[in-house]
């Protein structure tokens, strides 16, 4: 037979300080592996909704698994629509977008400032912020490959005019409301009106800003491209463009599918994911102990009440499982409060990384995950005072002071 | 046969290099409705001659049979069960729970016992009663004085309606004036309900309201109508 519930959850009144600050120790505990769980979980999704299994990538040979460095020749388009049968066409134009992509240092225009800025020369603008930006140069034919972009605010971008996605902010690290349509950057000496922003089913894009072609090309000086972005038909293969790359070397081009494009990119993202595994351990870890304490102290102070309980006839297991339920009802409190404090503070938050940015995805798998450890902790950490205080024979607990 | 039974019963203790005898080759019988005081001076053995028939330690040797379960060879989970249901044990310092209320308190030992819950209630509001502090039912230890507090000690030891109660100097830590009525009390539970008591104490006054005094010494008992060999346990 168990012990009353109302027991157990009294005894956790019993000392207040002690309890509420194990209580904040162990929500801190959960909300760190919450938002660290939200982390791996939002880079992993950000990197595996970014490839698209119908389309494929042709870049630099020479550029590694690095699209930044690619360079290509600006007719690969041309030859690659001419020389691949399985490129998919609608209407008879072929689903083949031409991009320029780079990195590069993105500032913002005051925007009371930036119309006197228009009148002035390019070195007289003044940034107030100064971070590197992905940009990304594209034709209108982007979205027929770019099937997740999605226009959410303003219109496509004009001459001299960005479409920025909606983490692009967290990536250049200013407020979103300093990215906004009708709003100025600043990048390769020239200015840039927003006309747009956009969403990309949480795909990497979504931290790019989007320009015209021509016009990134001009502003850089460059007429070369950095890939080109191949739609492939419904179940259709990759094989007869991966075949004519190879042929022509004199292009020195390589193809790959985008899944497996940014496969490889999560591949090389490993040690960071397990890097953070290792913070939730050792995050973890540290609950355990905060509870365990918090729990010895409990049964310090209750030896000869535990040995009055057995002297009664209630069977170790009762004991036992009175304690696991103290710790457990302050992991769940602490996983409910922790629960809340991520969703309402930390759920969408950007982050930024090499390849753009990214929200904390704290989903329900990553609340399930966080409350299961604090439960878990909860549990482990009452049982080695449980045991510790059973061991003891009741005759010597019930002279215990 | 007795209600508690202790055959030739030894327990002793090692502490470094010295070794404390506090029972050697005890014999004693109790019969059912018996109130017996067990005396001594401190470190006799007295509490270790009651814990080992409330079965919270076991001897080295001889054998105990209470209720007619000889609980030497009890597992500890079977010896629990036995406790829940053949045992009250009121202790020198109450031991109350803190966190629960006088009510509370008084029903735990009946969670034990299969009762249904309306049972159970009546129960626990005629231990209450019997100890006269039904109107306290509500009050947490906190909110009682120490002889409220025993006397609920006394109504949980008695709730599930033992085969004995041990008393583990209950008058202890109890002023004169509440120590008698404590007294009073534990005469009561004897005579009125038949209430088999075993009481532990160093106040020889207190040990006088027994019908039967035992003196524990140097590991024996003392006194010659209460050493008794293993056939007058039988003949009795």
């Amino acid at each position: 037979m168990l012990l009353p519930w109302e027991y157990g959850i009294r005894n956790l009144a019993r000392r207040p300080v002690r309890t509420s600050l194990t209580l904040v120790a162990m929500t801190t505990v959960v909300v760190l592996i919450l938002v660290v769980v939200g982390f791996v979980r939002g880079l992993e999704r950000s990197l595996s909704v970014s490839g698209d299994r119908e389309v494929v990538l042709v870049y630099s040979i020479n550029s590694a698994e690095n699209i930044e460095n690619s360079s290509i020749a600006a007719q690969t388009p041309r030859l690659l629509t001419a020389s691949l049968s399985g490129i998919w066409k609608r209407f008879g134009v072929p689903h083949v977008s031409p991009e320029l992509y780079m990195g590069i240092r993105v500032g913002v225009v005051d925007s009371n400032r930036a119309a006197d800025l228009h009148d002035r020369t390019n070195t007289e603008a003044v940034s107030e912020s100064d971070a590197l930006g992905l940009v990304r140069g594209v034709t209108s034919q982007a979205p027929l490959v770019r099937r997740d972009v999605r226009i959410l605010s303003g219109d496509w971008p004009g001459p001299n005019e960005v479409m920025v996605g909606e983490l692009a902010a967290a990536k250049l690290g200013l407020p979103a409301n300093q990215i906004v349509v009708g709003n100025t950057l600043e990048f390769e000496s020239q200015q840039w009106r927003i006309s747009g922003t956009f969403s990309a089913g949480g795909s990497a894009y979504e931290s790019e800003i989007w320009c015209n072609l021509p016009d990134i090309q001009s502003a850089t000086k460059r007429q070369d491209l950095s890939l080109v972005a191949i739609r492939l038909p419904p179940g259709g293969s990759s094989a007869e463009a991966e075949l004519f790359c190879k042929e022509r070397i004199d292009l020195e081009i390589q193809a790959i599918r985008e899944t497996q494009y940014y496969g490889g990119l999560q591949q090389h993202y490993g040690p960071v994911r397990h890097l953070a595994w290792m913070v939730v351990i050792l995050v973890a870890a540290a609950g355990f102990f905060a509870g365990m304490n918090m729990m010895y102290g409990a049964v310090s102070g209750r030896v000869r009440e535990i040995a009055t309980l057995q002297a009664m006839g209630f069977r170790r297991i009762a004991i036992v499982v009175s304690l696991v339920q103290e710790g457990v009802l302050l992991a769940a409190t602490a996983s409910l409060i922790a629960g809340g404090i991520a969703l309402l503070f930390f759920r969408g938050v950007a982050i930024r990384f090499t390849m753009g940015a990214f929200p904390l995805e704290i989903d329900g798998v990553a609340i399930l995950i966080g409350s299961c450890v604090g439960l878990v902790l909860g549990a482990l950490g009452a049982m080695p005072p449980a045991f510790k205080a059973l061991r003891q024979s009741v005759a010597v607990g019930l002279k215990s002071i | 046969m007795a209600l508690v039974e202790l055959s030739h019963v030894s327990k002793r203790f090692t502490k470094g290099d010295e070794t404390i005898v506090p029972l050697d080759d005890v014999c004693l019988a109790i019969e059912a409705g018996e109130f017996v005081s067990l005396m001594g001076p401190s470190g006799t053995g007295k509490s270790t001659l009651l814990n080992l028939v409330a079965g919270i330690d076991r001897p080295d040797s001889g054998q105990i049979i209470v209720a007619g379960t000889e609980i030497t060879d009890l597992s500890r989970s079977r010896m629990a069960d036995w406790r829940a249901q053949n045992l009250g044990y009121i202790f020198q310092t109450h031991n109350l729970i803190p966190v629960l209320t006088a009510y509370e308190n008084v029903e735990l030992p009946t969670l034990l016992l299969k009762l249904k819950a309306s049972e159970r209630r009546q129960r626990v509001e005629l231990a209450l009663e019997a100890v006269g502090l039904a109107d306290r039912a509500d009050h947490y230890p906190r909110q009682l004085s120490g002889g409220q507090e025993q006397r609920i000690g006394i109504a949980r030891a008695i709730v599930s309606h033992p085969k004995v109660v041990v008393a583990d100097e209950p008058t202890g830590s109890l002023d004169g004036q509440t120590s008698e009525q404590i007294q009073t009390l534990l005469q009561r539970l004897n005579q009125e309900l038949g209430i088999t008591l075993l009481m532990v104490t160093h106040d020889r006054e207190v040990a006088g309201i027994a019908k039967r005094q035992l003196s524990l010494d140097q590991g024996r008992f003392r006194e010659t109508n209460v050493r008794m060999q293993p056939n007058e346990i039988a003949s009795r």
